[in-house]
């Protein structure tokens, strides 16, 4: 599987409150998975099995970044208790809505309120690896599992 | 084993198809329908690529060890589908300005290259047609960098070269990546119209993607598409396809007249990978369209001609071509051959450089008001579509695909123009064939046998002869049968 060709930038603020962007993390990978902390069933089952990936994968220089498509329900405080308490591998990503909705067209992620009446979102769950240079090394469906993840990163990330 | 001996209507689609697929560069001679600048679904995109569709339905499941008879044939329809005067109606369509996207029309500028953006129901042709090629006959043809470019310059307008280089894999890529984008509902045709049928090719191409490269595109595409179609429903209110959403407001245009067209395309391909489902609605949506004669055969009733901000749309809907190919590949025998009976008796088969096909006619109904009219996408392609599929062939070619060893077995590897196959498959390592000499056509009238064994035999109606370097003329006259076996061990 060739390199996504996306843009793979943002500018947001991670769940500290403090500004970032791609070049925050310069020198690791980065495991990047958009969502919100509202979903009901993708993204924990998608959050599960990247931590799992994370595990079988032992010390690599990888940074796990989640990234909000529901910005005004997601803020920093509410995705840093989410994360902490049930996926603390992870640093959540979020901003204004145009600071998100940029962040998601460069990864060429779909984003979209469900038209079913409920509060959840319909969203790309596409797992991006950015290289040390912040530059798009690959990408996974979401139909991939953990093993298959997990041998991917430590063919790219493992030392 | 295959599907026995091709008759001789069957075999005259496939002339016919080899003839069109010959003609000079721009010359569409048989091929014009009623509607203006290639918009509607006939034209020129749909005929081109439903002749390689078929082509490659009868290469799978009818004539197996014959690639010669359809590789050729494939390239020089491809090779039309690139053609400007095939795409060029996107420069002006991308713009917008339809009822279903006149208020985007200041967000859409002229976009030149046919497959960029949107325009699902010409790149996915382009990238499946290309993929069928290269998975059927083992090649990488279309993978070479620049196989499948767009180009056009005229002398007597616009400036430079307009060129969009793309081979058969960066073209997968570019309408993987616009999937995504669009949360897996589909890539639109024109702006803001995401039609259920024409991703359903995109799949197929994804399949054959993962068949060549592995991976698992098609059905992650599937299993996205899925759910983003879930909050809507495949089906409209009425038990029809629902035929698109427009990509704004998310609001579903069903299938509402109903219009034959849309079930029978839709069901025609999306079968390939949801074959219950679609089998388990056939019955029930196709008795909507289903005309009995008096003499016992069927035709189609269309929906009733449409006026759209005071104008009389005019289109190809092709409705009589599409329920019948939708009848061949659910396997319904007795609504086919009814069809294509009323075909046979009102539409006016004709006979041309040994090709069969029906000719255009606009005439709606003859005096005792049978159907009588039929369009170029019916009367050249799907009627022979039709009568080439077997049932569940589609769904075959995707679900079945052969194993690596096919292309290692003996087969017909080339094919004068003049040489009629009715007749090609391997059957215990033996391969046999039937051909003809057609003298409607000039040719040398030589076949070559490829990937025989060491010591092969061959034999003509049960005499041995000899093939230098697999090298076989066929002898003028009836049909001969042609046996190619391996030599015994002394």
């Amino acid at each position: 599987m060739s390199a996504p060709p996306i843009r793979a930038t943002f500018s947001l603020v991670d769940h500290h409150d403090r500004p970032v962007t791609e070049a925050t993390y310069r020198g690791s990978w980065q495991l990047v998975q958009f969502g919100f902390t509202h979903c009901r069933v993708v993204c924990p089952r998608a959050l599960a099995k990247l931590g799992e990936a994370l595990d079988l994968v032992g010390d690599a220089p990888v940074v796990p970044l989640y990234v909000t498509v529901d910005p005004e329900r997601d803020t920093p405080a509410v995705m840093r208790a989410f994360l902490t308490g049930a996926h603390p591998r992870f640093t959540g990503l979020t901003g204004s809505a145009a600071q998100v909705e940029e962040a998601a067209a460069a990864f060429r992620v779909f984003a979209r309120p469900r038209d079913d009446g409920t509060d959840q979102i319909r969203h790309t769950a596409i797992t991006y690896l950015l290289d040390p240079d912040g530059r798009p090394a690959h990408h996974w469906p979401d139909t991939v599992d953990a093993a298959t993840i997990a041998a991917d990163l430590a063919r790219f990330a493992g030392s | 084993m295959s599907a026995g001996v091709l008759d001789r209507e069957q075999l005259g689609h496939l002339r016919h198809w080899d003839n069109l697929s010959r003609q000079w560069p721009n010359d569409w001679s048989l091929m014009q329908g009623k509607g203006t600048s290639q918009d509607d679904f006939g034209g020129y995109r749909f005929q081109l690529a439903y002749m390689v569709y078929a082509l490659a339905l009868t290469h799978r499941h009818r004539l197996p060890a014959a690639p010669g008879v359809f590789r050729p044939t494939m390239q020089r329809l491809i090779e039309k589908l690139l053609l400007p005067e095939v795409w060029l109606y996107w420069r002006d369509v991308s713009r917008g300005g339809s009822v279903f996207n006149a208020h985007l029309v200041d967000q859409l500028h002229e976009e030149w290259d046919p497959v960029i953006r949107d325009n699902i129901m010409y790149s996915a042709y382009v990238q499946s047609c290309a993929l069928l090629h290269d998975h059927l006959f083992a090649d990488d043809r279309y993978a070479a960098p620049g196989a499948l470019t767009f180009r056009h310059w005229s002398f007597f307008w616009g400036g430079g070269e307009k060129r969009f280089a793309y081979d058969r894999d960066s073209l997968t890529e570019h309408l993987y990546w616009q999937m995504v984008e669009n949360g897996y509902l589909g890539v639109a045709c024109e702006p803001n119209c995401v039609f259920q049928i024409c991703n359903q090719p995109a799949i197929l191409g994804f399949r054959l993607h993962d068949l060549i490269h592995g991976g698992s595109r098609a059905d992650e595409v599937i299993a996205g598409y899925e759910k983003a179609w879930a909050d809507f429903g495949r089906l409209d209110d009425n038990g029809h396809y629902a035929m698109m959403m427009l990509s704004d407001t998310r609001a579903v245009r069903p299938n509402e007249a109903p219009s034959p067209w849309v079930d029978a395309w839709c069901g025609a391909l999306m079968t390939m990978w949801n074959r219950d489902f679609v089998h388990r609605h056939y019955p029930s949506q196709v008795a909507a369209f289903l005309v009995p004669g008096d003499d016992g055969a069927l035709s189609v009733r269309s929906a009733p001609a449409r006026e759209v901000m005071g104008q009389p749309v005019v289109i190809d809907s092709c409705d009589t071509g599409w329920v019948t190919a939708w009848a061949s590949e659910m396997g319904d025998r007795d609504t086919l051959e009814r069809l294509l009976a009323h075909a046979d008796r009102r539409m006016g088969p004709t006979w041309r450089g040994g090709g069969l096909y029906y000719p255009r006619n606009d005439t709606p109904t003859d005096a005792h008001g049978r159907r009588t009219d039929i369009e170029p996408m019916s009367g050249n392609v799907l009627l022979g579509y039709a009568r080439l599929n077997v049932p569940d062939g589609l769904w075959g070619l995707y679900q079945q695909p052969w194993s690596p060893e096919h292309h290692e077995e003996p087969a017909i590897v080339e094919v004068d123009r003049d040489v009629e196959v009715s007749r090609a498959e391997v059957v215990d390592g033996v391969l046999h064939a039937r051909l003809r000499r057609e003298t409607a056509v000039p040719g040398d009238g030589r076949v070559t046998l490829g990937r025989l064994p060491g010591g092969a035999r061959l034999r003509l109606d049960g005499v041995e002869v000899s093939a230098p370097d697999g090298v076989l003329t066929v002898p003028d006259g009836p049909a001969v049968d042609l046996v190619a076996a391996p030599g015994t061990t002394p």
